[in-house]
């Protein structure tokens, strides 16, 4: 298996390819449109949705990352990452973003951002009945289930007709915390920070 | 309410201090990851305990072996971060958050909104090293090398620049169950913005809970008794 991760320069690089590698998979960081060619391309991301869309656009990464779900690849957004598969986010007092996912983003709440763990309970079953199902067994998991942790101030709102997602929280139900469509995943968690159940999780993906 | 740890590095090597300025030698920073993973501890804020007199190879040195630190858990960093070349090299790190002091004393706008730029406005932590001293709350100036009273500080500007604040007991660091709770009279912070360190032991993680901080960082004496983190997650 081939597993790109993008480096736009804005990305907590480094703890992704630790999080992907501790499932002894290698990976390979693009920092070139014209070079991602994989079966996964990790989307990491951090800092503002505006300045991100800027790198993306400035670098052609946004038609390179159509292309690569074009010819059957994977696609997994984290946190930012995620964010900007929507149509748009308020953030930077709005910005269009990629548009891959029907639904936008928003901010949480206007006091402070959601820093800390949640819990995550899901089937692998329910997950796998989307096209991005994992392809390598690497686990016989069947139920995930343990904490996760979440370090952002925006939300996305899925306004997906049949995708699978799980909430961020019992009382943040609105916003989605794991997004699975077609072979597009988002999650907005941080899964390489999220010590066991991050290793459970991407085995279970990949 | 988040339970992590502090872990101060100086000169590439972990250490624990008293009072904000006793050093006893604490080891490598991967094998001290290890154990505080081990305990799930929920996040650690590495801070560089330096003063005015901290040089940018040393900064660089430092980076360098968090740089190469393998961990899974959400990691806080900071001390000395001054500059906008300081800002460069903390790209790429396996961190998710920065921890300012100076800069927010100082109120250097351009290096704070530099860093919101590259780790968003939930990234950005101030610290502020604490005490009270003949009635009176004080500040440390870690640029400086001096306390200033807490009125020469500009709190309306970390207010609004940072997404939490992290207050360290510099009388109480080393010890258990003695944080001063009276460091959080008087000061204008949202108490779901606070973290609070130094001196916590499980009757303040209580008492924290009860206060609904946004989290207690413990010093990391974890690693030289047999205290565990899971222990103060239980704390009654």
């Amino acid at each position: 298996m081939k597993v790109d991760i993008l480096d736009i320069g804005s990305g907590n690089i480094s703890s992704i390819k630790n999080w992907i590698e501790k499932a002894n998979v290698p990976t390979r960081i693009v920092n070139s449109a014209q070079n991602i060619k994989s079966d996964l391309l990790i989307l990491p991301g951090v800092g503002s949705a505006g300045s991100y869309m800027a790198r993306l656009i400035d670098g052609n990464y946004d038609v390179a990352i159509r292309e690569h779900l074009a010819n059957g690849g994977r696609l997994l957004g984290i946190c930012l990452g995620f964010q900007i598969m929507t149509k748009y986010s308020e953030e930077d007092g709005g910005v269009s973003c990629l548009g891959l996912i029907n639904g936008h983003v928003e901010r949480i709440g206007t006091e402070i951002s959601h820093n800390g763990w949640e819990p995550l309970r899901f089937r692998n079953d329910d997950m796998n009945e989307q096209l991005f199902h994992n392809q390598y067994k690497l686990t016989n998991k069947r139920v995930l289930n343990g904490r996760v942790f979440y370090n952002h101030e925006y939300g996305v709102v899925n306004k997906e007709d049949k995708s699978f997602s799980t909430p961020v929280s019992n009382y943040l139900p609105k916003y989605a915390g794991l997004f699975v469509k077609d072979k597009i995943i988002g999650i907005q968690f941080h899964p390489e920070k999220s010590q066991i159940t991050g290793l459970d999780l991407i085995s279970m993906i990949l | 309410m988040r339970i992590g740890s502090t872990v101060l590095l100086s000169d590439q090597y972990c250490v624990q201090s008293y009072e904000w300025k006793i050093k006893r030698p604490l080891g490598k920073i991967q094998g001290i990851f290890d154990s505080l993973e081990e305990y799930h501890c929920d996040e650690v804020a590495i801070i560089r305990p330096v003063r005015g007199n901290d040089s940018f190879d040393d900064f660089r040195k430092d980076i360098e072996v968090v740089k190469k630190l393998s961990s899974m858990t959400p990691i806080s960093f900071g001390g000395g971060v001054r500059t906008l070349e300081h800002l460069k090299l903390l790209q790429n790190l396996p961190v998710e958050r920065l921890i300012f002091s100076s800069a927010f004393l100082e109120k250097n706008e351009k290096l704070i909104l530099g860093a919101k730029s590259l780790f968003g406005h939930q990234a950005i932590q101030c610290l502020l090293p604490i005490m009270t001293k003949g009635g009176e709350t004080w500040v440390y100036h870690s640029s400086k090398n001096i306390y200033i009273p807490i009125d020469s500080v500009d709190i309306q500007f970390i207010n609004d620049l940072a997404n939490e604040v992290i207050l360290f007991d510099v009388i109480h660091e080393g010890m258990s169950d003695s944080f001063d709770w009276s460091l959080l009279e008087g000061i204008a912070f949202d108490t779901k913005k606070i973290i609070i360190s130094g001196g916590v032991g499980r009757k303040d993680i209580q008492l924290a809970k009860v206060k609904k901080v946004a989290s207690v960082l413990v010093d990391n004496k974890i690693l030289h008794q047999e205290y565990s983190i899971s222990g103060y997650k239980n704390a009654t």
